[in-house]
Formats: C-alpha cells, sequence, structure tokens
C-alpha cells in the first residue's frame, strides 16, 4: 500500500481506514451468519429432539418382544400389516460387545417382522401434508425399515450402528436428521428437509453482504470527508509555507478560531516566519545601511577627484585634494575594516584565542594608549583597576575597552572627566566605563548598540566614527559569553558595564 | 544661476560646491534640513540639490514642506537607490533623482536639465535671432563666429536668455548670480550688461527703465 501512495498521508490513510473497515465488516459478517445458523438449526435439532424423544417413548412402551414367557406380540393383532416385509438387512450379525443383549440375544423373528402403529398424538408431529415437514424412520436392528412416515424420502440411509443410545444429528442431501438406537438395537430417526432454512440463511448471507457493502460506501465516504476535512488546514498551512518559503515573507498562515493541535502548529510556524522576516528586514537594513555608509565616501572620492581633474590647478590645489581623497579612503577602510569585521564575528567564533588574561592589565594598557587623546580635549581619567582575571582574546577584549574610552573621550564635555573601573563581580569580572559627557537621551538607549544606529545623524561624517563600533564591542562581549550595558542621562553622563564571566582552571570557552 | 546644495557631509559639500561654482553657478550651501529649508523658503533658488540624509529635519520632510509654498527644481541625492525610495522622492515632489556615488559630469547635466526644463526650454541650445547661446558648454556664438564673455557676462546671458520676454528686475540678477557670500558693489550688474552689449550688439538687451533688462522674444 505503501509504495502505491508513497506521497500522500491522506491516502495511506484512507487505504487503512478502508482495509480496517473491511476487516471489521468481515468479521462481524461471519459472526452474524454463524450465530443466525446456530440459532436456526438449534431450534430445527429441538424440535428433532421433541419429536425423537415422542416416537421413542412410544416404542419402548411398546417393545417387540413381551415378556420372556408372556405375549409376545400384544400389537400385532389387527393393522395394516409390516409396511416393510424386507428381508434381513445386510447389517449382518448386529450387536457388539457392548450390546445389552449379548449372551442373552432374542431370536430375530419378533425384531424383524413386527410393525409399529404410532399413536394419533406423535402421529400429528409429523403433519405428512407440509412439504418441509417432519417425518420419523425407524429400523430393525438388523436394518429393516419397520415403520415411517408418509412423507420420508425414500432414500434415507439407515445410520451406521451405534452401541450407545444417544441422539445423534446428521446432516444428508439437505436434511437434518437426528437419530438414536433403542436398547435392542433399533434405530429411532426424525428428520425434516432444510432446504428452506438453508434459502433463509443464504438470503440472509445476502443480506449481509449488501449491509456489510452499504456499510463500507459509507465508512469510506465518510472517513474520505473526514480525512480531507482534518487535512485541509494542514494544506492550507503547506501552501502558505510554499509560498513564504518562495520568499513572501510576511505571508502568514491564517490560524482558525480553535485551539487544536494544527491551530498551536500554524501559530508556531507563524511565530518562527515572524522571526525570521524579522532577521531578515535586519539583515536588508543592515546591507542598505552599510551601501549607504560605503556610497557616501566613494561620492566624494568620485566628486573631488573629478571636480579638480575638471582643469589644471595648482600644486597647493592637487595636495589638499590628495589630502581629502586619503582622509575619505582611509575613512573607507575603517569602515570595511569594522564590516568585515561584525561579518567574521556574526559567522561565529572568529580564530578567538581563549587564554587567561587580566581584565585590568588590558584596561591600563588601553588607558596608556589613549591619554594623550584624553589630554588633547583636557579631561581627567581616573583608573580604579583591581585584579579582574578573565578568559578570553586579550586584543579583542582590548578592542572593547579603546571603543569604549573613546566614545567617552569624544562625547563628553570639556574640562569633564572619565572614570575606569574593574575588579570581581558576583561569579565574574566586570569593567566600567563612565563618562561626565553629553548622555544619552532614554528614547536612543535600547537602540545604541545597533549597526549605523546614531544617536545624532549630523555625526555620521565625524571622523573615525563608523557607526558600529558599540555593534561589534557587543559582539565581541557576546562572544565571550559576556554582556553589556548601558546607564546614561541626558546631561549628566553615561556608563558602560561589561560583564564577563570569570577564568575557571583549564577552561577554554570562557 | 543660484543653487542651493544641502549635504551634511562635510568633504562632500566643499567639493560639491566648488565644483558647482566653478560651473557658473552662486552656490550656497546648508549641512542640516532645518538651515536648509529656510534658505530655500527665503531665496528663489534655479534648483536645489539635497540630499535625504540630514539631521534634524532629514530631505523627504525638507521637500515635503517646501512644496506647500514653492516649486523649486529639487534634485535629491540619496544613497538608497532602492525604487521604493526613487518611487517616494518622485512622488513627494521631487523633479529628479541621483543614486550616490554619482558622476560629477552626470550630475551637472541633470542640474542644467533642471534649470532648463523649470522655464520651459527643452534643448540645451538657445538661439536668440542669429545668436546662439549653447548652455551645456557655456559658449555665445553669432553667425557661426565664437564670441567671448566673462564667466558673469556669459551667466547674465543666459538667465535672461532662459526667461526672455520677461522683464528681469536688477534684484532678481542678484538674487540668481551671487551667492550669500557674495557681496559686490550694486552697480555691477550694469557694468556686466554694458560689456555684454558692446560684445553681442546694443539691441540685444533692451532697458526698462526702473524695472530692469528684457531680452525681447
Amino acid at each position: 500500500m505503501a509504495h502505491l501512495f508513497p506521497k500522500s498521508i491522506q491516502w495511506r490513510l484512507q487505504a487503512w481506514q478502508g482495509f480496517l473497515l473491511v476487516c471489521v465488516l468481515t468479521g462481524f459478517g461471519f459472526t452474524a451468519y454463524h450465530l443466525q445458523r446456530l440459532n436456526h438449526f438449534r431450534q430445527i435439532d429441538d424440535e428433532l429432539d421433541r419429536r425423537l424423544a415422542a416416537l421413542n417413548s412410544e416404542i419402548v412402551a411398546r417393545p417387540p418382544f413381551g415378556p420372556p414367557h408372556g405375549s409376545a406380540r400384544p400389537d400385532l393383532g389387527p393393522g395394516p400389516g409390516p409396511l416393510h416385509d424386507g428381508p434381513g438387512g445386510p447389517g449382518g450379525p448386529r450387536g457388539g460387545p457392548g450390546d445389552p443383549f449379548d449372551g442373552r440375544r432374542p431370536p430375530d423373528g419378533p425384531f424383524e417382522n413386527r410393525t409399529f402403529q404410532v399413536s394419533p398424538a406423535t402421529q400429528r408431529l409429523f403433519d405428512p401434508s407440509d412439504a418441509n415437514g417432519f417425518y420419523y424412520l425407524l429400523w430393525s436392528r438388523s436394518g429393516t425399515l419397520i415403520a415411517g412416515s408418509t412423507n420420508a424420502p425414500a432414500n434415507v440411509v439407515p445410520p451406521a450402528p451405534r452401541t450407545d443410545t444417544l441422539t445423534h444429528i446428521r446432516v444428508r442431501q439437505s436434511r437434518r436428521e437426528a437419530y438414536h438406537f433403542t436398547e435392542i438395537g433399533e434405530c429411532i430417526l426424525a428428520g425434516r428437509s432444510i432446504r428452506a432454512d438453508l434459502d433463509i440463511l443464504n438470503r440472509f448471507a445476502g443480506f449481509l453482504v449488501v449491509a456489510g457493502g452499504t456499510v463500507l460506501t459509507l465508512g469510506l465516504g465518510g472517513g474520505a470527508w473526514l480525512i480531507r476535512h482534518a487535512f485541509r488546514p494542514l494544506n492550507a498551512i503547506g501552501t502558505a509555507a510554499h509560498r513564504i518559503a518562495a520568499g513572501n515573507l510576511s505571508e502568514r498562515i491564517p490560524v482558525g478560531q480553535t485551539d487544536d493541535e494544527l491551530a498551536r502548529l500554524a501559530g508556531v510556524l507563524n511565530a518562527t516566519f515572524a522571526r525570521l522576516e524579522a532577521a531578515f528586514a535586519l539583515q536588508r537594513q543592515f546591507v542598505a545601511d552599510a551601501s549607504h555608509e560605503m556610497r557616501t565616501p566613494m561620492t566624494v572620492l568620485i566628486t573631488e577627484a573629478q571636480a579638480t581633474l575638471a582643469r589644471t590647478r595648482t600644486a597647493e590645489e592637487y595636495r589638499e585634494t590628495l589630502k581629502s581623497c586619503l582622509d575619505t579612503a582611509q575613512q573607507l577602510r575603517r569602515l570595511t575594516e569594522s564590516l568585515l569585521q561584525l561579518a567574521q564575528l556574526d559567522a561565529g567564533q572568529e580564530s578567538f584565542q581563549h587564554q587567561p588574561c587580566d581584565l585590568a592589565d588590558i584596561a591600563r594598557a588601553c588607558v596608556e594608549r589613549l591619554r594623550p587623546l584624553v589630554a588633547e580635549r583636557g579631561l581627567r581619567i581616573e583608573c580604579d583597576l583591581l585584579p579582574s582575571p578573565a578568559c578570553g582574546d586579550a586584543g579583542r577584549l582590548g578592542q572593547v575597552v579603546t571603543n569604549l574610552l573613546s566614545n567617552a573621550v569624544v562625547y563628553n564635555r570639556d574640562r569633564g572627566s572619565i572614570r575606569v573601573r574593574c575588579g570581581p563581580h558576583a561569579d565574574g569580572v566586570c569593567l566600567s566605563v563612565a563618562d561626565t559627557g553629553i548622555g544619552i537621551a532614554p528614547e536612543h538607549l535600547p537602540r545604541i548598540f545597533d549597526r549605523f544606529y546614531r544617536v545624532d545623524p549630523s555625526r555620521s561624517g565625524a571622523p573615525g566614527r563608523t557607526g558600529l563600533g558599540l555593534a561589534i564591542t557587543k559582539a565581541i562581549v557576546e562572544a565571550h559569553g559576556g554582556t553589556i550595558t548601558v546607564t546614561s542621562e541626558s546631561g549628566v553622563g553615561t556608563e558602560f558595564i561589561v560583564r564577563l564571566p570569570a577564568a575557571t582552571p583549564g577552561d577554554q570557552h570562557a | 544661476m543660484r543653487i542651493l546644495l544641502v549635504e551634511d557631509e562635510p568633504r562632500l559639500q566643499r567639493s560639491l560646491a566648488r565644483a558647482l561654482r566653478e560651473e557658473g553657478y552662486a552656490v550656497d550651501t546648508a549641512d542640516a534640513g532645518d538651515d536648509g529649508l529656510y534658505k530655500a523658503e527665503t531665496y528663489d533658488y534655479d534648483a536645489i540639490l539635497l540630499d535625504v540624509m540630514l539631521p534634524r529635519l532629514d530631505g523627504w520632510q525638507v521637500l515635503e514642506r517646501l512644496r506647500r509654498k514653492k516649486q523649486t527644481p529639487v534634485l535629491m541625492l540619496t544613497a538608497r537607490d532602492a525604487t521604493r525610495d526613487r518611487v517616494r522622492g518622485l512622488d513627494t515632489g521631487a523633479d529628479d533623482y541621483l543614486v550616490k556615488p554619482f558622476d560629477l559630469t552626470e550630475l551637472l547635466a541633470r542640474l542644467r536639465a533642471l534649470i532648463r526644463r523649470a522655464v520651459g526650454q527643452a534643448s540645451s541650445r538657445i538661439e536668440i535671432r542669429d545668436l546662439q547661446i549653447d548652455t551645456r558648454a557655456r559658449s555665445v556664438s553669432r553667425a557661426g563666429q565664437s564670441i567671448s564673455l566673462t564667466a558673469r557676462e556669459y551667466a547674465i546671458l543666459e538667465y535672461l536668455a532662459l526667461h526672455r520676454g520677461e522683464v528681469v528686475t536688477r534684484t532678481a540678477l542678484y538674487e540668481h548670480l551671487l551667492d550669500e557670500n557674495d557681496d559686490t558693489l550694486s552697480n555691477l550688474v550694469d557694468v556686466h550688461v554694458f560689456s555684454i552689449r558692446k560684445k553681442l550688439g546694443a539691441d540685444l538687451i533692451t532697458t526698462r527703465r526702473g524695472q530692469g533688462y528684457c531680452i525681447e522674444a
């Protein structure tokens, strides 16, 4: 079945449902038929039993011989005479080891030649006018027919002799017959044609087949409807997912009112698609921003060069143009480097060294490197650096500190101060860079780590600012398993806090 | 021709302004949206070069507010080249659209076309009787003979030719030929017109006393 409909669960379900339905219906039909048949035949057998018992009581009441010394044939007087006066049956010597008359067996004569008349009461049980009526037959112990009803069929074969006196049932040529042997070996048989009963049973079987077929058809139809109904939302999900996969990321799977499994699945998928779309939008925005950031310096380069080349210039003018072009090219280089670094950080663990290092040493080195810049702006710098063992890439962590420090310098007020602190914190180490600068308005705070996000767009052209510094800082900190947070108050100052997990001995992935 | 350049990247602003001035335009500059909008509303520029990414007011907002008052031709400069952005720019009322990085020669050509179209002149060549003015080459010739004019003389001639049939006041000539930093004596226009007449004939530019100058259609 699986290879017939390998692609559609719907078809496989339908096939299995049909298969199960056929099994159940067949089992049910056979059981019903057999119960009916058993019941029917039991009734017939009961009837046969009753008649056999009636016959038996009469026959036993009038044995073929009298008491061992009395009149042997009290009943053999007037009467129609023996029905059949055939010679002794082919049965040969009767009686076996269990024969009750063994040893003192009476002579055959009275047994073979006796006649037997059924009483009218019993006679009524065997109505000869009924074609489907009961009949009886009585054989002597040698198999000679002694008596029988007029409607008995001519070709009834006497049963094979038995030593017991139990009632037996046999079926011969559409006739059901009950027989038993009397104690003296006579065989009484009551029978009935069951042709009509078999017809009834056959009709019943036909009815079962028709009813089963109908139920099967209805079941298959209902099943198909149910399956299709159940699969409709799945198909809808599939179609929508297909369209989304084809690129229409804003499409969503329609979710019904019910809170069933499929609605939940659609909900989960929709949430996934929403996140996917958001990620794509973010990526698109990043690419657009990046191209924007690159286009501006390129425009400067082209315009500057073309304008200068348009006519002959003095050496001073050429020098100015070249300097301007160089500055612009440097800006492009910084931007390209930042973009490359971000791309590498995005791609995962870019050649990070994970080695024990002291955040205090790193911070101290950065402060020393930036000290000329700090002095140039007339700023004060306070350091409070406690040993802070961490694990990571000292170069990258230095970049983090440098980025934060240069921000603190650039966005500080005149004669302001910068405070750099680090030390153990909770279950890790902590570095804080605080300035007394212009601060960041609350509405900008959530976005300052976004790529190319600038609190003041007019600073986009400021030399050395790529708009990627904090994004890179955050990416490096997170690649070290740490966090970076910011608190700021407009006009008062800003504090960035970097928390890194502590170095644990033997830990290569801090 | 007087141009307003609104661009916040200082190096780009500087080099663009220089290139435009060398092309004979009077150039005013602004490096923020609100500043640019103020100038655009105050003076009658022949064209405005407007960057989209600007501090305070962005290019779209400047354009939208300007269009409520004036129909000055605007050429948008942007680093975004998404079709959506271009459609938005043109729908908001921009007359043309240029994506960075652009070619300076293309920018200048589009600017010339923009100014010409604004006064209903489709061709870059203007013919007045037997006089031919090539606005692309910034040259003047009569019957195939090239006539040499100074940059300022040419600017006055071009402005009057583009507005021929109209009386152009001295104030208008000052406004369109001198930028905000120019501080020249007020009879300068008369001096230039006098020398144009000497080179091209006295009957080309007529003086409407008390009103201004005019080149008859």
